[in-house]
């Protein structure tokens, strides 16, 4: 550090580090002067209080009572924003309007199956080429919005926009259903019991499924596999509507366990569809076979159509699990989030 | 809470004080003095909001080998002070009220 010649370069030396952190503005000079006038003024009424000049320490001490100079700077320079308490919720509104309900649609119905074709069916590549291009074209889609909502807060655009309005045409009040209906919550209850006493009748009665092609059809031998998970699976199922029907008062509960339940079906899904492709001859493994004693054309075409329908079903059932997990995660938040703040609401006021 | 009751009545007390010119450094002094200490760094910006709302004039002028920037109260700023002045009267009373009934 250089020496100092006299106190009063100090506050020289001040003032120049204010100057650096000050922004841009017309008022620069002004805010500077008023600010040196203001410090030398201190130092002399000291050094009238004394009766002698002051030393470097204790000008020192004066400039360190008013603060640093990025601090001061940031009190001193006028107030901007890059975009203004006016504009902020429009402009949340319209990022998250755009990003969730534009960019992730376009890229999981249109930009994901042209990346997935375009890569030949290397579905790990072209997810991972997707979720790339969805994470930097969401950055490019919020820097362009913040852009445009900056430019407009710059310009005072809102300001000239007249605001036309008319309480009488504002939208009825939504009613906000969180809690399931109980006749919904029953039936779901019902409809879960019979599924499982069905699909323990299964084994043993498989016209239950095939209907009267059972004559020549049976299950494959990954069922016998997959049969306890399932079985497993719908044991949960059942559990979950019960403690819905028990537990109404845990309305985080029915997002909860739909989040769970997905979580299980996707991850059953994945071994299925891992199980029938990985033969030791390459082949996929079929999920109904022809009874030895029923082979024929029609019954070999007819288990052609099956497998492949079935397959179609469980990469459908893959596809939307997909989607609605997100979907029910969001609404799990959004549920903790309301209950949050109804609590927030009838709490008795702390805040003060 | 605490700097929201500050505030405006930092407001008021810098209005009051304006009705007689002075710059920023006496203004602080004068506020200080009587029991209301303000830092450099909420004064000027506060003092520039209110002559960007047409309630203060500023003039530059050179005094004691220094360009200082003094202040006073603009005739509109006289109005909106003796409004003010009357609110913070009724305010006060009604307060004075509430705090005895309770």
């Amino acid at each position: 550090m250089s020496t100092l010649n006299n106190p009063h370069e100090l506050i020289e030396r001040y003032l120049q580090s204010v100057r650096f952190w000050l922004s841009m503005t017309n008022e620069k000079e002004g805010i500077l002067a008023e600010l040196s006038d203001d410090l030398r003024s201190q130092v002399e009424e000291k050094e009238v209080e004394l009766g002698r000049a002051l030393d470097n320490h204790e000008v020192a001490d004066i400039l360190k009572r008013c603060g640093a100079p990025m601090i001061v700077a940031g009190r001193l320079a006028p107030k901007r924003y890059l975009i203004g308490p006016t504009l902020f919720p429009i402009y949340l509104f319209v990022l998250k309007m755009v990003l969730l309900w534009i960019m992730v649609p376009v890229f999981v119905f249109i930009v994901g199956p042209a990346t997935l074709g375009s890569y030949h069916g290397d579905w790990r590549t072209a997810f991972a080429v997707t979720l790339g291009n969805l994470w930097s074209g969401s950055f490019v889609a919020a820097g362009i919005i913040t852009l445009a909502f900056a430019v407009i807060e710059r310009t005072h655009t809102i300001a000239q926009v007249e605001c036309k309005w008319d309480p009488m045409n504002m939208p009825p009040v939504r009613k906000y259903e969180r809690k399931p209906s109980l006749l919904q919550t029953a039936c779901e209850l019902a409809f879960n019991f019979v599924g499982l006493i069905w699909l323990l009748l299964l084994p043993h009665n498989p016209f239950l499924i095939l209907g009267p092609a059972a004559s020549f059809l049976k299950a494959g031998p990954i069922w016998h596999t997959f049969y306890i998970p399932i079985l497993a699976l719908a044991v949960f199922g059942l559990l979950r509507s019960g403690m819905t029907l028990l537990r109404p008062q845990w309305t985080w509960w029915p997002a909860l366990g739909q989040i769970l339940h997905s979580v299980f079906v996707l991850t059953i899904l994945k071994l299925i569809l891992d199980a029938i492709g990985s033969t030791p001859d390459g082949m996929w493994q079929p999920f109904v076979v022809l009874r030895q004693t029923s082979v024929t054309a029609q019954s070999i075409r007819v288990s052609a159509i099956v497998n492949v329908s079935v397959l179609f079903a469980l990469l459908g059932t893959w596809l939307g699990l997909c989607i609605a997990i997100p979907i029910h995660t969001w609404k799990l938040m959004r549920n903790i989030r309301l209950e949050r703040s109804n609590g927030e609401h009838t709490a008795p006021v702390q805040a003060l | 809470m605490r700097l929201e009751l500050r505030r405006g009545c930092l407001t008021l007390a810098v209005l009051t004080q304006l009705r007689t010119e002075c710059y920023g450094y006496t203004l602080r002094k004068a506020l200080a003095d009587d029991g209301l200490e303000i830092d450099e760094g909420t004064l000027y910006p506060l003092l520039r909001r209110l002559e960007t709302q047409g309630l203060l004039e500023s003039q530059w002028r050179e005094e004691e080998k220094r360009n200082k920037r003094f202040y006073k109260l603009s005739p509109d700023g006289d109005k909106i002070l003796h409004q003010l002045l009357e609110e913070w009267e009724r305010m006060n009373a009604s307060l004075t009220k509430i705090l005895q009934e309770a």
